[in-house]
C-alpha cells in the first residue's frame, strides 16, 4: 500500500491545529488567571451559600 | 459554728511558702524539696531527713518577671511561681522535682535552672516525663523516670536512704497524715457538716505545704475537734457543690464560692484532696517502691491522660464524688491557658450535665483570684438555678 | 533562546514585577484586584521561565482532572458535603502565591516537588473520598483504611502494605489551612461554641471543631491517636476519638525524648503497641518486607536531605524558601517513604541542585541581603510567608525548623534495629522534637543557624504555643548575645482573625526599617490588603 502522505500531513495539520488551539486556550486562561477568578468570584461563593446552608450533626457526642 | 483552734494558724502558714513549719525543718538542717504536681509522688520526698513541699506562690498578683520570661499568654501559675522564686521566696529549697505535665510547667521548671533564681547552695532541678496512658508499658516507664529523676538524685546528691525499710517507713508516715485529712473531709458527706469547705480548703492545703510531722499533730487536734464541733443549727449554705478542675492553691476561691451560697463539698482539683490524700497499699509481694508508683499513675485523674480507661476513670471518679457528697452540682474550672483542662471542661461538663444529668457550671479562673465581682455572679446564678432545679424536684 | 524569545522578553518585560520593582514601576502587588488576592494576570517572569510556569500549570490541571476521573460521584459529593472540600480549589492560587518571583532554577526544583505534592494529594483525595462511608462507600471498602493522626508519620504503615493509610486531620484541617486562610475560623467557632476557650493552639481548636462538626471522612475500623506534638493535640484527641467512635489505640511516645536511656525503650514499645493493635484490629501481619523497602526510600531521601543542606549551607542553592520546606513537610510527615515518586523527583532535584553548586548559582538574582534560620511553629495560614520576606526584604528562609524533622537512618536488615531506628525518627515528627520536650530541642536553633551560615533568626510567635511562649524572652536574651537578627513574629496558627498576615508582615518590616534601616526591594508589598484573599 502506499503511504498517503497528504493524509499524514492533513492529520498532523488537524493535530497541530488542535494543539494550537488548546495552547491558545490554555495559555489564555493561565495568563488571564480565569480559572482562579471563576473560583473565586463564581464556584466558591456558590459552594458557601450550600455550606452555609447545611444542617450538621454538630454535638459533642 | 465556734471557730477551730488552728484556723488563723493555718492560714498564717498559708501566707509563704517558706512558712514557720518550713524554716523551722530547715533551721533543724532537714532538706526541703519542692514540687508543682501530682506526679511527682509526694511520699517519696518525705524520705529520710527530706520534707516534700508543694509550691505555691502566695499573694502574687502580678507576676511581671515571670510575665517577661514567659508572656503574659502562659499559664498564670507557673509564671507565678517563677516570679516568687526569682523574688527570691524558695531559697529554703534544696532540689525542685518537676514533671513536663504540661509544656508551661516544663519550660518554668526548665529557667529554674536556666536562670538559677533560687539561691541555694547546691540547689538543682530534675524533671520527669510523665506518662500519659495508666496501662503496664506506661507504669513501667513512670518508675523508670522516678527511680533515675528523683530516687538517684536523693540517694547521690542528698545522701538520702531510698531503701525498701526506708520506704515503708515513709509511707506509713504519709498514711496516717493521709488518714487524718480524709477523717476531716469525710465530715464534708453530712447533711449539716460541722466543717465548710474553705476550712477543708485550708487544712488540705496546710498538709501538703509543711513537713507532714510537723503540721500532723495540729491536724490530728483539729481532727478531735471537729468530731466534736456542734454545726450550724440549720445547714447554712443553699446548695452543696464539687469543685474540679485545674490548679487551685489560694482557699479564698473556695470561700468565694461559699459565699455565694454553695458549699464546696469535694475537692477534686490540683492542690485538692481528690486525689493526694489516699492512702498508699502495699499489695502482696509488691515493693514499697512499687506500691507508691502503681498508687500515684492509678490514682492520678490529670486531664493529660489520653487512654479511654483514664478519661473514663476521671469521670467515673467525680461521679462517685457527686454521689457520696450528695452534691447538687458541680463547677468546673479551669485555670487561664491550661490547654488540658480548657478541653476537659468542655468534654466532662458535657458527660455530667448531658450524659448524667448534673448540673455544671464552668468558669475559667486567673492564679491570684481577679475578676470576684464576675465569677461571684456566675457562681450565684448557678446556686440560683441549683435551688429552682431542687424546688421542681 | 532565540532571537524572537529575546524580542518578546524585551517587549514585555515592564510586566515582569521585579523590573517593575527595580525601575520604580511598580512591583508584585500591581496584578492584584486590592484585598481579594486574585490577580488580574499571572506572573511573567520572562518567556522561558513563563512558559515553564505554564506548562506546570498544565500538568498540575492534569493532575487534579485524573482526580475527578478516578472518582468523579465521590468527588463530587465530596464537594458537597465537606465545606473543606471547596477549599481545595483554592490550591492554583495557592501554588501561584508560592512561587511569586521564583525564576530559572529555584522555579524548576519548585515545581518538580511541588508537582509531586499534587500528584500524591489528589491521590490521596481521590482514594479516601471513594472509600468514605459518609458518601456511599461500603463497610468492607471502608475498612482498608487506617485513619491515624496527621503528626504520626506513616513509614510504620508501609508494613501494611494491603492497607491505607489516612492522616486524618491533613485533609479537612493542616494542608487546607494552606490554601486558604479563611477555612479553618469556621471550624474555630465551632468549637468554641461549645465552650472551648480562644486561648487554645489555633490548630487543635480546628480539630476540634472537625470532629464537632461531624467532619471528618468516614473510614476504617480502627484509629491511632497520638500525644504529637504537644498538649493541646492529646487534649483535642479526646474529641476526636469519641466522635470517630473506633476501637483506638494512643501512640503516646516519650515527650522529653532525648534520653537514649529510658525515652527510647519506652517509646519502642509504644511503636511495637501500635503495630500489635493494627495487626489485631485488621487482622493482619506487618510485612518487614515491605517496611524495609520504604526504609531504604526514606533513607535515600535523608540522604539526599543531608547533600542538599551542605550545598544550603553556601547559598549557592535553587533549593529555597517555601518550595523547600512545604516539599520536605509533605515527603516526610506525609509520605515518608511510602511512595516511589518522590524519590524519583529527589533524584532529578539533586542533580539539579549539584550542577547549581558546581555553577555557583545564586537564586532569586543574587539579592539576598540576609540569611535567616527560621524557628517555631509556622502559621499555616500564611504559608507564602518565605516567598514574602524574600521578595519584599531580599531574606532568604535557609532552612525551617519543621525541615529538621528526624533524619536518621533506618536500618533495613535487622528487625530489631530497625524498630529503634523508626522510634527515633518518629519521635521527631513536625513540631515534636523542635518546639516541646525539653529546653535543647529550642535551644539547638543557635547551633542550627550558626552552622546554616545565617545572620538572622526568625522566630514563629504562636501565640498560643505555651512551649515556645516558655521561652520566649530567654531566647531574646540569647540572640543579643550571640549577635543574630531576631524577629519575633507573632501569628495564630491557623486563625488568620487574631493576627493577621499584615499584622505577620508589620512584625518583620518595622524590624527591617526601623532597626536595619532597610530598603525593600518591593515596596508594593510591604503594605497591602489581602485579608480576603485564600
Amino acid at each position: 500500500m502506499k503511504f498517503d502522505w497528504k493524509k499524514c500531513f492533513q492529520i498532523l495539520g488537524k493535530i497541530g491545529l488542535v494543539g494550537l488551539i488548546g495552547f491558545a486556550v490554555t495559555f489564555t486562561i493561565y495568563m488571564g488567571n480565569f480559572e482562579n477568578k471563576l473560583i473565586y468570584y463564581v464556584v466558591r461563593p456558590f459552594l458557601n451559600k450550600h455550606y452555609d446552608s447545611q444542617v450538621r450533626d454538630r454535638r459533642i457526642v | 459554728m465556734k471557730d477551730l483552734k488552728h484556723l488563723i494558724y493555718f492560714e498564717n502558714l498559708l501566707q509563704e511558702a517558706n512558712n514557720e513549719l518550713v524554716q523551722k525543718a530547715v533551721a533543724e538542717g532537714r532538706q526541703a524539696l519542692g514540687y508543682n504536681c501530682y506526679y511527682i509522688p509526694e511520699v517519696l520526698l518525705n524520705l529520710g531527713n527530706c520534707f516534700s513541699t508543694r509550691l505555691r506562690a502566695p499573694r502574687c498578683t502580678s507576676p511581671d518577671i515571670g510575665t517577661y520570661y514567659m508572656t503574659q499568654r502562659t499559664c498564670p501559675y507557673v509564671r507565678s511561681i517563677l516570679e516568687r522564686a526569682i523574688e527570691g521566696g524558695y531559697n529554703h529549697l534544696s532540689a525542685l522535682f518537676g514533671s513536663e505535665s504540661c509544656a508551661a510547667m516544663e519550660r518554668m521548671e526548665e529557667q529554674l535552672y536556666l536562670l538559677h533564681p533560687i539561691k541555694h547552695e547546691n540547689f538543682f532541678v530534675t524533671i520527669i516525663d510523665p506518662p500519659m496512658k495508666g496501662d503496664e508499658t506506661n507504669l513501667k516507664y513512670y518508675k523508670a523516670q522516678i527511680q533515675k529523676h528523683i530516687l538517684n538524685p536523693m540517694k547521690n546528691a542528698l545522701g538520702v536512704d531510698v531503701s525498701e525499710e526506708a520506704m515503708r517507713r515513709a509511707i506509713a508516715e504519709f498514711n496516717e497524715l493521709a488518714e487524718t485529712v480524709t477523717a476531716i473531709g469525710e465530715f464534708r458527706k453530712l447533711d449539716n457538716p460541722p466543717i465548710t469547705g474553705y476550712e477543708f480548703h485550708v487544712i488540705q492545703l496546710v498538709s501538703e505545704v509543711c513537713p507532714h510531722d510537723l503540721i500532723l499533730p495540729y491536724l490530728k487536734e483539729t481532727l478531735a475537734e471537729v468530731k466534736k464541733r456542734k454545726p450550724e443549727p440549720k445547714f447554712p449554705f443553699r446548695a452543696r457543690v464539687v469543685l474540679a478542675g485545674s490548679e487551685i492553691d489560694d482557699p479564698d476561691f473556695t470561700k468565694l464560692i461559699e459565699g455565694c451560697g454553695a458549699m464546696v463539698v469535694a475537692d477534686r482539683y490540683c492542690f485538692g484532696s481528690f486525689p493526694s490524700r489516699e492512702t498508699i497499699e502495699i499489695l502482696p509481694g509488691e515493693t514499697a517502691f512499687d506500691a507508691i508508683c502503681r498508687h500515684y499513675l492509678h490514682w492520678n485523674q490529670c486531664a493529660r491522660f489520653m487512654d479511654g480507661m483514664k478519661i473514663d476513670q476521671r469521670h467515673t471518679e467525680l461521679l462517685k464524688l457527686v454521689k457520696e457528697f450528695k452534691a447538687d452540682g458541680i463547677i468546673y474550672e479551669n485555670m487561664k491557658f491550661c490547654e488540658f483542662w480548657s478541653y476537659e471542661k468542655v468534654l466532662a461538663s458535657h458527660i455530667m450535665s448531658a450524659e448524667n444529668g448534673i448540673p455544671c457550671c464552668t468558669i475559667e479562673k486567673e492564679y491570684a483570684l481577679g475578676s470576684m465581682g464576675q465569677l461571684r455572679t456566675r457562681f450565684q446564678a448557678f446556686v440560683e438555678s441549683l435551688e429552682i432545679k431542687k424546688l421542681g424536684e | 533562546m532565540g532571537v524572537l524569545g529575546n524580542l518578546i522578553d524585551s517587549k514585555l518585560k515592564k510586566y515582569d514585577p521585579i523590573w517593575m520593582a527595580e525601575n520604580g514601576k511598580g512591583g508584585q502587588r500591581t496584578r492584584y484586584y486590592e484585598s481579594t488576592g486574585v490577580a488580574k494576570y499571572r506572573e511573567w517572569r520572562g518567556l522561558k521561565d513563563t512558559m515553564f510556569d505554564y506548562v506546570s500549570w498544565l500538568n498540575n490541571v492534569l493532575a487534579m482532572g485524573k482526580m475527578v476521573a478516578s472518582a468523579p460521584v465521590p468527588i463530587m459529593k465530596g464537594f458537597w458535603e465537606y465545606r473543606w472540600m471547596g477549599s481545595f480549589l483554592g490550591t492554583f492560587m495557592f501554588i501561584d502565591r508560592l512561587f511569586e518571583g521564583y525564576r530559572d532554577q529555584e522555579l524548576r526544583v519548585a515545581h518538580a516537588q511541588m508537582h509531586a505534592i499534587v500528584k500524591n494529594l489528589t491521590g490521596r483525595i481521590g482514594y479516601i473520598l471513594s472509600h468514605d462511608r459518609r458518601l456511599g462507600a461500603s463497610q468492607a471498602k471502608s475498612e482498608k483504611l487506617v485513619p491515624i493522626d496527621e503528626v504520626l508519620p506513616e513509614l510504620f504503615m508501609t508494613g501494611f502494605p494491603d492497607l491505607y493509610p489516612v492522616p486524618l486531620q491533613t485533609l479537612p484541617e493542616f494542608i487546607i489551612c494552606d490554601v486558604d486562610q479563611h477555612i479553618e475560623p469556621y471550624y474555630i467557632d465551632v468549637a468554641e461554641s461549645f465552650g472551648l476557650p480562644a486561648d487554645v493552639c489555633s490548630r487543635c481548636a480546628a480539630e476540634t471543631g472537625v470532629a464537632l462538626d461531624d467532619a471528618f471522612p468516614l473510614v476504617g475500623k480502627a484509629l491511632i491517636t497520638t500525644n504529637m506534638p504537644c498538649n493541646a493535640s492529646e487534649a483535642t484527641s479526646m474529641f476526636q476519638r469519641r466522635r470517630v467512635g473506633l476501637p483506638d489505640y494512643q501512640a503516646t511516645l516519650a515527650m522529653i525524648h532525648n534520653d537514649d536511656e529510658l525515652a527510647l525503650p519506652f517509646s519502642k514499645e509504644i511503636m511495637k503497641e501500635t503495630i500489635a493493635f493494627i495487626e489485631e484490629q485488621y487482622n493482619t501481619k506487618f510485612n518487614w518486607k515491605t517496611f524495609f523497602e520504604a526504609a531504604k526510600r526514606i533513607n535515600e531521601q535523608n540522604n539526599f536531605e543531608l547533600e542538599k543542606w551542605d550545598y544550603m549551607k553556601t547559598g549557592y542553592t535553587a533549593e529555597v524558601g517555601i518550595a523547600e520546606t512545604l516539599y520536605k513537610l509533605y515527603e516526610w510527615q506525609s509520605v515518608n517513604g511510602a511512595d516511589p515518586y518522590f524519590n524519583k523527583v529527589d533524584r532529578k532535584v539533586m542533580k539539579r541542585l549539584r550542577k547549581c553548586y558546581e555553577d555557583r548559582y545564586e537564586p532569586f538574582g543574587g539579592k539576598t541581603r540576609h540569611r535567616a534560620f527560621l524557628w517555631g511553629p509556622s502559621a499555616v495560614y500564611y504559608t507564602d510567608f518565605p516567598t514574602w520576606i524574600q521578595n519584599c526584604w531580599g531574606v532568604a528562609i535557609v532552612l525551617n525548623m519543621d525541615s529538621t524533622m528526624g533524619f536518621n537512618m533506618v536500618d533495613t536488615e535487622d528487625e530489631d534495629r530497625a524498630m529503634e531506628d523508626l522510634t527515633r525518627l518518629t519521635q521527631k515528627a513536625t513540631m515534636r522534637h523542635m518546639a516541646v520536650g525539653g529546653w535543647d530541642n529550642v535551644n539547638a536553633v543557635w547551633e542550627w543557624a550558626h552552622n546554616f551560615n545565617c545572620d538572622m533568626v526568625l522566630m514563629n510567635d504562636n501565640i498560643a504555643c505555651k512551649g515556645m511562649l516558655g521561652v520566649h524572652s530567654i531566647m531574646e536574651e540569647q540572640a543579643r548575645e550571640l549577635g543574630f537578627h531576631f524577629i519575633f513574629i507573632e501569628h495564630d496558627l491557623e486563625d488568620s482573625r487574631t493576627v493577621s498576615r499584615q499584622n505577620m508582615r508589620d512584625c518583620v518590616n518595622q524590624y527591617m526599617s526601623i532597626v536595619l534601616n532597610e530598603e525593600p526591594l518591593d515596596p508594593t508589598i510591604v503594605s497591602f490588603d489581602d485579608s480576603e484573599a485564600y
